[in-house]
């Protein structure tokens, strides 16, 4: 169930960080071209890569429910955190992509 | 629609009632007719029918509530409401008669 | 309304959301409580043991007990133990109880009966969130109209905000109606997918109730229709013929040679020691999603085979049923379990920043007039009351259950008087105080009385957190943990109300009151 996690919050973080407006804001920069777009098929993949785990986990039904509660708690730690503690939620996701294929395959 | 309930003519006031009776009770008659032409009409084994029919109709309550507050005129909000309600009531009914004579 | 569809909608978003808000608000704080109703029964009724789970001991111990105290009655009714309530509850037909009903708390490894505290327990909330305590059926009617209610106030709130996607990761914390709004929209659009799921599936749940045309336009009544989707329910009569009864373990162990995944949670024996006798197993349904309500295994109580079981379901079948899982959540494990609880958390409190924006926007407009209208000094009352006060009227649920005494008379009730009169206590104070004053005395009395809790639990039972966390007791000690942690958020809450300077204290009363409203709302 960490990898769900991992993975999902990562994806938020990506396709948060795929809007212009957000990206300018936390990395004090605007967004080359492509950028973006880049961001947000990363988001996407994350997720996707979120819900293989969340299924191979428990199935389709349990998994689903999973990944979704899963997916809305990070959005909402993602979001309301923002405003407050930027730095530390960069962090966090960076630190979610790097340990998620770990979680995924067992190795922690 | 101004939000103050103060100083709002009576003819308004009875439009809104007159609305939300209709979304009530228009809107209960409209999903309870829409569930059983689903129960009747789908092609599948009949007790699913019928819960695939009452699962539904809780959709066309809700758009029934969307259409009587949408509309323009409490008049068309009734007449959207009831006279599907009608078609539908009618449509039921023969398939009723015509299955259990 | 000639102004266009969108206003037309948050017009009806506004006014739907502020009529039912109160009732769905409490709806859904209890709701969020039943998530943890077998904690809240396990810490309402300390005495009862936690043993080793051992289903086919239980099982055994509750026929002794029930041949020794029950043999005449015609039904039996076994609830077993899990790993979430530990004690055995038995019941029987044929007594002198309460409808002629006998309940009993069992200790799950000697089977002897446990002298518990009258108590309704998490089952209090439970029923509350879906009976609301009134008569059978009005309470099942109103609340499955709130939650049709909350479905139209969701769809209509979607419509009516323009940047659904623009703002989807928007939230300003800053001063004034701005933060609320956010707050509002950002709780009701991340947790959009659970908001949607249980206001439906809480209708799919009733429909055989509040939508029973389909059924009787293809049926002669409900009842054939449910003996068709579900069968296997039907009462035996008794043969007058005397056989002894299979031992239910032994029935346990047929049944999970047949169905070795089946967790079972509930028996009903009917006509026990009869050659008639018929045990059901009835599954809790925790391994998979969908609920299929009906599900069951029959045996022959006499000579031990196998009667009915209950067939596969349709697709259909697992839809609707799956509806009926996510709500319960019943299939969620301890983690899963939590965000259930924080979604159903984020549902109360998009109803109530609802409320108090719809308060706080009328406010403003009359802050420079210095008076307020009667019907928004009536909103302000009901929101106080329907909100702190009901934190309040749980606490006194909780407080009731540890200092009435055990011997009471009618003692299970009082608790739930108590709840209900600590909740007209509040609206009293509410009337009586102004608005930011009340919530600010209110939540602060809420926040003394939860993080006391803990203190009440350890000095009444013994199981204070002290034992209950080197004991590894983690029921006992979550619900300590919880109502202590909800305690230290309302004292944040109550210390934000009381804080805020009040202004010009020299005005007449009356005209003082108007801008701590406004500020109350920032």
């Amino acid at each position: 169930m960490l990898a769900i996690a991992l993975f999902a919050f990562a994806g938020c973080a990506a396709l948060c960080l795929a809007m212009d407006k957000h990206f300018s804001e936390l990395l004090g920069r605007k967004p080359r071209p492509g950028q973006t777009l880049v961001l947000r098929l990363a988001g996407w993949l994350l997720l996707a890569l979120a819900l293989a785990a969340a299924v191979r986990h428990a199935g389709w039904a349990i998994g689903l429910a999973e990944l979704f509660g899963l997916l809305m708690a990070s959005l909402c730690l993602w979001v309301f955190a923002l405003p407050y503690r930027p730095r530390w939620l960069l962090g966090l996701a960076a630190l979610s992509l790097v340990l998620a294929p770990f979680s995924a395959l067992g190795l922690i | 629609m101004k939000s103050t309930a103060a100083g709002l003519p009576l003819s308004y006031r009875l439009a809104v009632a007159s609305r939300c009776l209709a979304a009530l009770f228009g809107g209960y008659a409209l999903a309870a007719m829409a569930g059983v032409l689903l129960s009747q009409w789908l092609p599948l084994p009949r007790a699913d029918a019928v819960q695939v029919g009452m699962m539904s109709s809780f959709l066309f309550y809700l758009g029934a509530f969307i259409w009587a507050f949408a509309s323009h005129s409490a008049w068309r909000a009734w007449l959207g409401i009831l006279l599907p309600s009608l078609v539908l009531g009618t449509i039921n009914g023969l398939t009723y008669w015509v299955a259990r004579p | 309304m000639k102004e266009g569809f969108r206003q037309a909608m948050a017009w009806l978003h506004t006014w739907a959301g502020l009529i039912f808000g109160w009732l769905l608000f409490a709806i859904f704080l209890t709701g969020t409580m039943s998530y943890f109703k077998p904690e809240i029964t396990r810490w309402s009724q300390p005495e009862v043991p936690v043993r080793a789970l051992d289903i086919p001991l239980a099982l055994g111990k509750a026929q002794d007990y029930l041949q020794r105290n029950a043999g005449d009655a015609p039904n039996w009714f076994i609830q077993l133990p899990d790993e979430r309530t530990p004690g055995i509850t038995v019941g029987w037909r044929g007594g002198d109880g309460q409808r002629g009903f006998i309940r009993k708390t069992l200790d799950a490894a000697t089977g002897a009966e446990v002298p518990t505290r009258e108590t309704r327990g998490g089952d209090f909330f439970y029923r509350f969130h879906f009976q609301l305590e009134m008569p059978y059926p009005w309470g099942r009617w109103l609340a499955t109209f709130a939650a049709l209610m909350m479905l139209v106030g969701l769809v209509t709130g979607i419509i009516t905000h323009k940047k659904i996607f623009k703002e989807f990761f928007t939230f300003r914390p800053g001063k004034g109606q701005r933060l609320w709004l956010d707050g509002h929209n950002a709780i009701g659009v991340l947790v959009l997918p659970f908001h949607l799921m249980i206001s439906y599936s809480s209708l799919v749940i009733f429909m055989y109730m509040v939508m029973p045309a389909p059924i009787l336009a293809g049926y002669d009544n409900q009842d054939s229709y449910f003996n068709e989707v579900f069968g296997g329910r039907d009462l035996v009569a008794a043969s007058g013929e005397k056989a002894p009864m299979q031992a239910l373990p032994q029935l346990y162990a047929r049944l999970l040679a047949q169905a070795p995944e089946a967790k079972i949670s509930w028996l009903e024996i009917q006509r026990p020691g009869d050659r008639n006798a018929q045990v059901l197993f009835v599954p809790d349904g925790r391994e998979r999603v969908s609920v299929q309500r009906g599900a069951g295994w029959r045996f022959n109580g006499a000579d031990g085979s196998l009667a009915w079981s209950a067939r596969p379901e349709s697709v259909a079948g697992i839809v609707s049923g799956g509806f009926y899982g996510l709500h319960m959540a019943s299939f969620a494990g301890p983690l899963l379990r939590w965000l259930y609880f924080f979604f159903g958390l984020a549902g109360t409190a998009v109803i109530g920043t609802g409320l108090v924006m719809w308060l706080g926007k009328r406010q403003v407009k009359h802050a420079r007039s210095g008076t307020q209208p009667f019907e928004l000094r009536l909103v302000e009352v009901l929101n106080i009351a329907s909100m702190s006060g009901l934190i309040l009227a749980v606490a006194g649920f909780f407080w009731a259950n540890r200092l009435l005494p055990v011997g009471l008379e009618g003692r299970a009730q009082w608790e739930v008087n108590l709840f209900f009169g600590v909740w007209l206590a509040s609206l009293l104070h509410a009337l009586l105080r102004p608005g930011r004053r009340a919530w600010g005395e209110q939540l602060a009395l809420a926040a003394l009385a939860w993080t006391a809790l803990p203190l009440l639990n350890g000095l009444t039972t013994g199981q204070g957190l002290n034992h209950s966390i080197p004991g590894g007791d983690w029921a006992m000690a979550g619900f300590d943990l919880t109502v202590f942690g909800c305690g230290l958020l309302f004292a944040w809450t109550a210390a934000k109300m009381l804080r805020e300077p009040l202004p010009t204290a020299r005005r007449t009363p009356k005209a003082a009151r108007t801008p701590h409203l406004e500020a109350e709302t920032n």
